[in-house]
């Protein structure tokens, strides 16, 4: 077995040589984890912002339902989603099981709590004149909701790219409903799972780097983002 | 019958809120004439905010009616009415995080006004406010003087019936509030219905045409009216503004 000294020297050349069987399992990662949250934010900041100014019936279980969603396990969503896409489930005829699609099915199950939650909070504890003055100036309610939203935008783009750092990185959902299929459904979470069965520890820690590097970027974007915010406050 | 000189822009009948058991108001009726400012008074927590939210369309009543152009109906049937007619100020002014300009334009954005037609309205209502100079400034960094000016314009580019300000100049140094009761007096005479909530009687004293008191859920004329109030003939269809 090598080093971890030989080990992430050999990542590094791996990461720099270009490598195309690790550059397409990057792709396939930034392919689905993209689509599951481009397809999950509009929904979920809808649901949040209703949660946030609507009243009726069944509104606080449903704030709590969704806060207790937050701690739900991948494997558990990868579990379901398999349960429904499985050959005897009640999606089984649409035979997405191992493919890309299901992958992003649990990667948006994934996200959908985190978008809810947390832009509701985001929502709630906005300033209440934003949405009164978008109304009296004649705004219909959906164009103040918009407003409303473009008024929390650095809140909410945080809450996305919390959503976005919890599935990029998850491996139980992507293993159950992908399959770890190398150049399909191969992802870098679920490569790194393999690779380091195998013992193979240098490609494990290259795309180790690139997750660590995605997050810091994430990270980065925030705090810019956040520091835009508050500057105008 | 003869037509009432100078009709009310909404009359609000039989207006009344409650927080649970409290009864906040319960006001009989209130008109609000065109080309007319009311000043508002009462101690914190009358229901002043809160009144006039509801003469807004913002916040709902527990029940009444409402009164333009000869018909009547309930306020949640006139919700919308109240809404197109009044546009209403915060005590602190909520600019949108984008330019002055921006923000003046804002509700000319919502009625679909062509792009071209905004940027020149835009423009003609910062230069009556002396805006201009500040047309491309983020509207959050303005001062509270400014802030004010730019709310009272780009209320006026919308050309409302009735303005209702909650406590338009509080906080403000003596030359701001100045150039804000200069724009108030000026958008009166170009026809608007005003409602002012104030504390600063006196400073606001000065713009009223009548003085109105929010007190133990009842408004009401203020008995200590200042003689010059009183020296104003009073409108005859001011008669109607209180019950």
């Amino acid at each position: 077995m090598e080093s971890l000294g030989e080990a992430a020297t050999r990542a590094l050349a791996l990461l720099f040589s270009g490598d195309a069987a690790l550059w397409a399992i990057i792709g396939i990662s930034l392919k689905v984890s993209l689509q599951a949250i481009l397809y999950a934010t509009p929904p979920g900041l809808m649901l949040a912002f209703l949660l946030a100014h609507g009243r009726f019936p069944g509104r606080r279980a449903l704030i709590s339902t969704f806060n207790t969603l937050l701690a739900v396990p991948a494997v558990v969503v990868g579990l379901s989603v398999y349960m429904a896409l499985s050959r005897n489930g009640p999606l089984g005829d649409l035979r997405l099981l191992f493919t890309q699609e299901a992958m992003i099915i649990g990667q948006f199950l994934l996200a959908f709590p985190i978008l809810v939650a947390m832009g509701h909070a985001a929502i709630q504890g906005a300033d209440r004149r934003a949405w009164e003055t978008a109304l009296t100036l004649g705004a219909p309610p959906w164009r103040a909701m918009l407003t409303l939203m473009h008024e929390l935008r650095f809140g909410l783009l945080a809450t996305v790219l919390a959503a976005f750092g919890r599935i990029i990185a998850e491996v139980g959902s992507s293993m159950m409903v992908g399959g770890n299929i190398l150049n399909v459904t191969r992802n870098i979470p679920t490569a790194i799972a393999l690779e380091t069965s195998k013992g193979e520890f240098a490609q494990g820690i290259a795309l180790g780097l690139v997750l660590l590097l995605m997050a810091l970027v994430l990270n980065f974007t925030l705090g810019v983002f956040q520091g835009k915010g508050e500057l105008r406050a | 019958m003869t037509p009432e000189p100078n009709p009310p822009v909404l009359r609000f009948l039989d207006l009344h809120k409650s927080f649970g058991e409290r009864c906040l108001f319960r006001i009989p009726e209130l008109s609000i004439h065109p080309r007319t400012c009311l000043l508002l008074k009462g101690r914190n927590g009358a229901g002043k905010s809160t009144l006039m939210k509801i003469l807004a369309g913002l916040e709902a009543p527990d029940g009444g009616l409402v009164e333009s152009g000869g018909e009547r109906r309930p306020w949640h049937a006139a919700r919308q009415l109240c809404r197109s007619q009044a546009i209403y100020v915060h005590q602190q002014p909520y600019l949108f995080d984008r330019s002055v300009e921006a923000n003046v334009a804002y509700g000319l954005e919502q009625a679909g006004w062509p792009r071209r037609r905004i940027r020149a309205t835009v423009g003609e209502a910062l230069e009556w406010a002396g805006l201009s100079h500040l047309a491309g400034r983020n509207a959050r960094t303005l001062s509270g003087g400014e802030k004010q000016r730019v709310t009272l314009t780009r209320a006026r580019v919308l050309q409302p019936r009735l303005l209702l300000l909650d406590e338009p100049t509080a906080s403000m140094d003596r030359a701001a509030r100045d150039q804000t009761q200069a724009l108030v007096r000026r958008l009166r005479d170009e026809g608007m219905g005003i409602l002012i909530s104030s504390h600063e009687l006196q400073e606001m004293t000065p713009l009223a045409d009548l003085i109105l008191t929010l007190e133990e859920g009842r408004l009401r004329q203020e008995d200590d009216t200042p003689p010059k109030i009183r020296a104003v003939p009073p409108h005859p269809a001011m008669a109607t503004a209180l019950a």
